[in-house]
């Protein structure tokens, strides 16, 4: 076996010249309070949407613009809350329907979403086995590119 | 069809054509540059050259001057030059000792196009761009350094002989201009800029979602600039807007890509296969596949998914462990990959030019096979890359 401890050292302290995990994205330009207000405005457009049964308008709403990066956190939780709802209440059959109708914007986004809910388990409304149901029709339609921009992208959800 | 050798058992880390396509440089992963010669329909292998004292990065054999410069994780770049021996008279490879300066590997290498420069990329954040001191007999370096903030995985250099693309893991792509004084006559201004002292930054262009900037490359022209990145993208640019075209592919990251006319761009990676796309600044779109998996082979389960690897011989038997209980490992039958390469594409270089257009481009992989591709038979990706949209 070759030695690898050397890997683990954080020879980054020793750099003052360091790069920062901030200079890789740009910031949000919005203001938290404003993304939080927009998230809970977009629960209730989402509740209104899912009792026509527009899923697809309710996905849509909720994708579009999501919110990311440091500061937004309980954005984040609400978003992920309504998103889980209208998950939750779709019919598998609808599924393939409606993820074909989104942009590829908003794919990326439900994916970032999908492995968010994954990544908390028993948080919630979660329901691993409905994440993974969206998962693998999601991957269907947008493939294995779609889950390498979820793991690349520094604009976390 | 494809012409495909296979040179090792051990992956192609990089590889390159002497002017004549008679030779061929490679190294396979290791700190030797194995030189290759055509016989017949073969490769045989000549000579090897050893200096480096860790892995080779990258090769480029200058078609005029017949040079060849390798880059390596021991932080050093070497010029060869054949030189006769004088004990027994015959040809040999002689190294010359490039000064870079730098303090981490050196990931890429290029000739300029009047070859009295290279650029070398470095984990070092910068760039060394390389010229002759003919006082010394050696090599000496000028860095370009800002605004990198990490490792330059790859360089491409502008038919200027000034300007420089560089592709990084702070994952951007930027277009520098490389002038030294003493080689560079002043050049004529492009669409880039016109006022062009070194480490002047003419652009600098993020990939869409975050990811790595692989590689980078220059069109033909010098007008337009591509690159792909590590989000499973490609990205087109044209300076004047600027405009930029992405294209987000439902398949594994391209690591290369080489234009091949002025509106053609063939690229590759993770996915194994030569992807053509072509476009102009109205839009871009992905044409097909330089691999014709689909002839020849027996259509493996899945073949035409766009899942594309996730239905691979590991994933169907846990799959098949999981819904029907199988256990037994019958998945040998399929274990091959549809594609003419078994993994990952390292490079893709031009081999042949026709009428300003590129006809034929050679690919090495992580398999150790070298490919030679026509670029006029592209295959219709069917559902394989499907889903390809602007």
């Amino acid at each position: 076996m070759a030695e690898t401890a050397f890997r683990k050292i954080d020879i980054d302290i020793y750099d003052e010249d360091v790069l920062q995990d901030e200079e890789l994205v740009d910031a949000d330009p919005r203001d938290p309070v404003q993304v939080l207000n927009d998230a809970k405005q977009r629960q209730a457009a989402v509740r209104s949407a899912l009792s026509r049964s527009d899923i697809l308008g309710a996905l849509n709403t909720v994708l579009e613009n999501a919110p990311y990066g440091p500061n937004v956190e309980e954005a984040k939780t609400v978003t992920l809350q309504t998103l889980l709802t209208i998950l939750n209440t779709t019919k598998a059959a609808e599924i393939p329907g409606v993820i074909k109708g989104l942009s590829q914007d908003n794919q990326d986004t439900l994916m970032k979403y999908l492995y968010k809910g994954m990544a908390m388990p028993g948080w919630g409304d979660i329901s691993g086995s409905v994440l993974l149901g969206w998962h693998e029709k999601l991957t269907e339609v947008a493939g294995t590119g779609c889950i390498v921009r979820t793991m690349t992208d520094r604009r976390t959800v | 069809m494809p012409q495909v050798f296979n040179l090792s058992q051990t992956p192609v880390t990089a590889h390159a054509f002497s002017a004549d396509n008679a030779q061929l440089a490679t190294s396979f992963n290791s700190n030797d540059v194995q030189i290759f010669a055509r016989q017949g329909a073969a490769w045989v292998p000549t000579e090897i050259l050893s200096e480096h004292d860790k892995l080779i990065t990258s090769i480029d054999w200058a078609p005029n001057s017949n040079r060849i410069v390798t880059s390596s994780q021991d932080r050093n770049a070497y010029v060869w030059q054949q030189t006769q021996d004088p004990s027994t008279g015959k040809l040999i490879w002689k190294p010359t000792l490039v000064l870079l300066r730098i303090n981490r590997a050196a990931t890429h290498v290029r000739w300029s196009p009047k070859e009295d420069k290279f650029a070398v990329a470095s984990g070092a954040r910068a760039i060394a761009i390389c010229s002759f001191d003919p006082e010394n007999n050696w090599w000496v370096s000028k860095l370009l350094k800002k605004p990198l903030r990490s490792t330059v995985l790859s360089v491409d250099w502008h038919p200027n002989n000034v300007l420089l693309a560089s592709g990084s893991a702070d994952m951007k792509a930027r277009v520098f201009s490389a002038y030294i004084k003493e080689v560079d006559d002043k050049p004529a201004p492009t669409v880039w800029g016109s006022k062009l002292p070194f480490n002047t930054v003419c652009g600098e262009y993020a990939s869409p979602s975050g990811g790595w900037v692989h590689a980078v490359s220059f069109s033909p022209s010098g007008d337009v600039l591509a690159f792909a990145s590590h989000d499973s993208s490609i990205s087109i640019v044209y300076p004047g807007g600027p405009t930029i075209c992405t294209i987000r592919i439902s398949s594994l990251p391209f690591v290369t890509l080489t234009w091949t006319a002025e509106d053609t761009v063939v690229a590759a990676g993770h996915d194994c296969q030569p992807v053509v796309f072509s476009g102009s600044e109205g839009g871009w779109q992905g044409v097909g596949s330089l691999d014709d998996s689909t002839s020849g082979k027996p259509a493996g389960p899945g073949s035409n998914s766009p899942v594309g690897r996730l239905n691979s011989a590991a994933f169907s038997t846990f799959r098949d462990a999981d819904s029907r209980g199988h256990t037994s490992a019958k998945a040998s039958s399929d274990a091959k990959l549809l594609t003419v390469h078994q993994n990952t594409i390292t490079s893709i270089r031009p081999f042949e030019t026709k009428g300003g257009r590129v006809t034929k481009v050679s690919t090495s992989g992580v398999d150790g096979n070298l490919v030679i591709w026509d670029t006029d038979s592209v295959n219709a990706l069917a559902g394989r890359v499907g889903g390809l949209r602007v």
